[in-house]
C-alpha cells in the first residue's frame, strides 16, 4: 500500500524567509502523527502544505501519490472554528455533505458522533466555543477523507475542555483509522494524541526529532494512559529535545 | 460513518442563546429614550412656534397650526377642491412612493450585480469604479436634464434618475463587502470542496449581506432624497411636484407639509428596512 502522505526535501519560503524546511516525511496510512514545535517553527506551513493551501518552494508532497489539492481527499479542522454564522449548526455540517454530493440527511448523526446533541438548529454563536469546534470537527468528518489535518484545533479551548476533545479525537482516530496529522505545540498533547512525533527545530522547521509513540490506542482509560511511565518518559524526551533547540 | 465519542461534559455545556439585553435595566433605558425623543420633540415645536411668532411673517416661517391647517385642505375636498392640484396629500404621496420603490428597485438590483462584478472581477472592478465614483459625485438634477433630453417628461426621466441616484451606494457597499470577504471562512468551504462558484454563492455573498444591507439602505435615503428633483417636472401628482408648485406661489405651509410628508414616510421605509435586516441577517456583526 502507498503511503498517505510523502514529503520529499520539502522547503517554502515567503519571500526572502524560509518557513520551513526541508523537511522529507513518510506517513503511512493510519499513522497519527503530531506536528509539535515553537511558535513560529513552520509547522502550521507544513499542515497547510499537506492540506494543498500552498505550493512548496523545493520538493514535492503526495497524499495518497497525488499532489495535494484543497478540498479532496483531506478534512481540514483550523485552530478557530470557523463556522459560517449564515448557517445554523447542522447547516454547517450539511454544506459538507452537499459539496461531496452526498445526501445530508446524516446531519444529526455525525454531531452525535461528536457528542452533541439537540443543536442541529441553533445558531452557531449560540453554543460553545468547545461546542463549535466539535462541529467543525463533525464537518470535517462528513466525508470519508482518508485524511484528516488538524492545525491547532484546541489551543483557544479552556482546560478541560481541550482535555475532553483530545480524548475524543483520539478514540475517533483509533475507532476510524483514518490517517491524522496535528499541529501543536502542547509536548503532552502531542504525546497523548500521536502514534508518532515529529518535533520541528525553529524556523526554517526542519525535523529535529522523530519518534513513534507505541502506547496503547485502545483498552486504556485517558487517565490511566496518562498516568502510565512509558508516557512520562516519551514526555521527557519529546521536552527534552524540545529544550536543546536553539532558541 | 458514525463514531459515538464520550458525552457533553459541562465545560462544554451549551451557552444561554445570545439574544438582545432584557430585563428591568432594558426597559428603563428603552422608557428614556422616548422620553428624551418626545422631549426633543416639544422643544423643536416650541423653537418653531416662537419662531413663526417673532418673525411674523408665513411666506418665510409659517406656524405649525398652519402646516396643520395644510394637512387638513390637502387631506380632503373642499369647496369642490380636491386636496391639492387636484390629488389629496396621499395620493401624492402614494405616488411618489411607488417611484422611489421602482427606482430603488432597479437601483438595488443593478447595483447589486455591478458590486459582485466589481468585487470578483479586478478588470471590470479597474474599468468601472470611477465611473460609479464619478456618477456617485453628481447632483441628480445635472443628470435629469439629459433624461429630459432623451426621454421626455412622463414617468421614464423621473425612474431613470432615481434608479442611478440608487444604484452607487449598493454598488460601492457590495463590492467593498466582497473584497473583503473573510478569507479564513473562504478557506474553510475551499478545504470541505466548495467549487469557486459555491464559494460566493455559500460563502462571499452570505458574508457580504449586513453590508448590502446597509448600502440599501442608503440607496433609498438617496432615492428619497432625489424625488423632489425627479418631481420637479411634470410631477404633480408626487410629493415633489406638490412641493415644486407650492414654492411657485409662495405657500410656505404646503412646502413644509410637503418636507414633513417626505421625512416621516422616509423614517418609517428606514425603520422597515432595518426591522427587515435584522430579520434577515441575524449574524450581522457575529464571528
Amino acid at each position: 500500500m502507498s503511503s498517505a502522505i510523502e514529503l520529499a526535501g520539502v522547503q517554502h519560503s515567503y519571500g526572502d524567509v524560509t518557513a520551513v524546511g526541508p523537511v522529507d516525511l513518510v506517513v503511512p496510512p493510519g499513522e497519527f502523527l503530531v506536528l509539535v514545535g515553537a511558535s513560529g517553527c513552520g509547522k502550521s506551513t507544513l499542515l497547510r502544505l499537506i492540506a494543498g493551501f500552498e505550493q512548496p518552494t523545493r520538493g514535492t508532497i503526495r497524499t495518497a501519490g497525488e499532489p495535494p489539492v484543497p478540498g479532496r481527499g483531506a478534512g481540514l479542522v483550523f485552530q478557530q472554528p470557523r463556522l459560517f454564522p449564515w448557517r445554523t449548526v447542522g447547516g454547517n455540517v450539511a454544506l459538507a455533505l452537499k459539496y461531496a454530493g452526498l445526501p445530508t440527511d446524516r446531519v444529526g448523526e455525525l454531531l452525535e458522533s461528536v457528542g452533541l446533541h439537540d443543536v442541529a438548529h441553533r445558531r452557531t454563536w449560540q453554543i460553545s466555543g468547545g461546542q463549535q469546534q466539535r462541529v467543525a470537527i463533525a464537518r470535517a468528518l462528513a466525508v470519508d477523507n482518508p485524511l484528516l489535518l488538524l492545525d491547532e484545533p484546541f489551543a483557544a479551548l479552556d482546560a478541560l475542555t481541550r482535555e475532553r476533545l483530545q480524548e475524543d479525537l483520539r478514540e475517533v482516530s483509533a475507532r476510524t483509522g483514518r490517517t491524522c496529522v496535528f499541529v501543536t505545540h502542547s509536548v503532552e498533547e502531542a504525546v497523548f494524541l500521536g502514534s508518532r512525533v515529529v518535533v520541528l527545530t525553529a524556523r526554517p522547521g526542519r525535523v529535529a526529532l522523530d519518534l513513534p509513540v507505541n502506547l496503547p490506542r485502545t483498552g486504556v482509560s485517558p487517565s490511566r494512559l496518562r498516568a502510565l511511565p512509558e508516557f512520562a518518559a516519551l514526555r521527557a524526551t519529546v521536552r527534552s529535545a524540545f529544550e536543546e533547540l536553539p532558541v | 460513518m458514525t463514531v459515538p465519542l464520550s458525552t457533553v461534559d459541562p465545560a462544554v455545556a451549551p451557552a444561554p442563546p445570545a439574544t438582545g439585553p432584557r430585563g428591568p435595566g432594558a426597559t428603563g433605558g428603552r422608557r428614556r429614550r422616548v422620553l428624551l425623543r418626545i422631549g426633543a420633540l416639544l422643544v423643536l415645536y416650541v423653537l418653531w412656534e416662537i419662531a413663526a411668532r417673532t418673525t411674523r411673517n408665513p411666506a418665510f416661517i409659517p406656524s405649525p397650526a398652519a402646516v396643520w391647517h395644510q394637512l387638513i385642505v390637502t387631506s380632503t375636498t373642499h369647496d369642490g377642491i380636491r386636496g391639492y392640484s387636484g390629488h389629496l396629500l396621499i395620493e401624492h404621496l402614494g405616488v411618489s412612493l411607488r417611484r422611489i420603490l421602482v427606482g430603488s428597485v432597479i437601483g438595488v438590483a443593478g447595483g447589486l450585480v455591478l458590486g459582485l462584478l466589481m468585487g470578483t472581477v479586478t478588470v471590470l472592478r479597474i474599468v468601472v469604479e470611477p465611473v460609479v465614483t464619478f456618477v456617485r459625485a453628481l447632483p441628480p438634477l445635472a443628470y435629469f436634464s439629459l433624461f429630459i433630453i432623451w426621454f421626455g417628461i412622463d414617468e421614464t426621466p423621473k425612474l431613470w434618475l432615481l434608479s442611478i441616484a440608487a444604484l452607487p451606494p449598493v454598488a460601492v457597499a457590495t463590492a467593498a463587502a466582497v473584497l473583503s470577504a473573510p478569507a479564513g471562512l473562504i478557506e474553510a468551504a475551499r478545504a470541505l470542496g466548495a467549487s469557486r462558484w459555491a464559494t460566493v454563492r455559500d460563502v462571499v455573498l452570505p458574508s457580504a449581506l449586513p453590508e448590502i444591507g446597509t448600502g440599501v439602505r442608503l440607496a433609498v435615503g438617496v432615492a428619497y432624497s432625489s424625488v423632489v428633483a425627479a418631481e420637479t417636472i411634470n410631477g404633480v401628482p408626487g410629493i415633489g411636484g406638490m412641493i415644486r408648485d407650492a414654492q411657485r406661489y409662495s405657500q410656505t405651509d404646503v412646502v413644509v407639509l410637503g418636507l414633513f410628508a417626505i421625512g416621516l414616510s422616509g423614517l418609517l421605509i428606514d425603520a422597515l428596512l432595518r426591522t427587515a435586516e435584522n430579520r434577515l441577517i441575524p449574524w450581522r456583526g457575529r464571528s
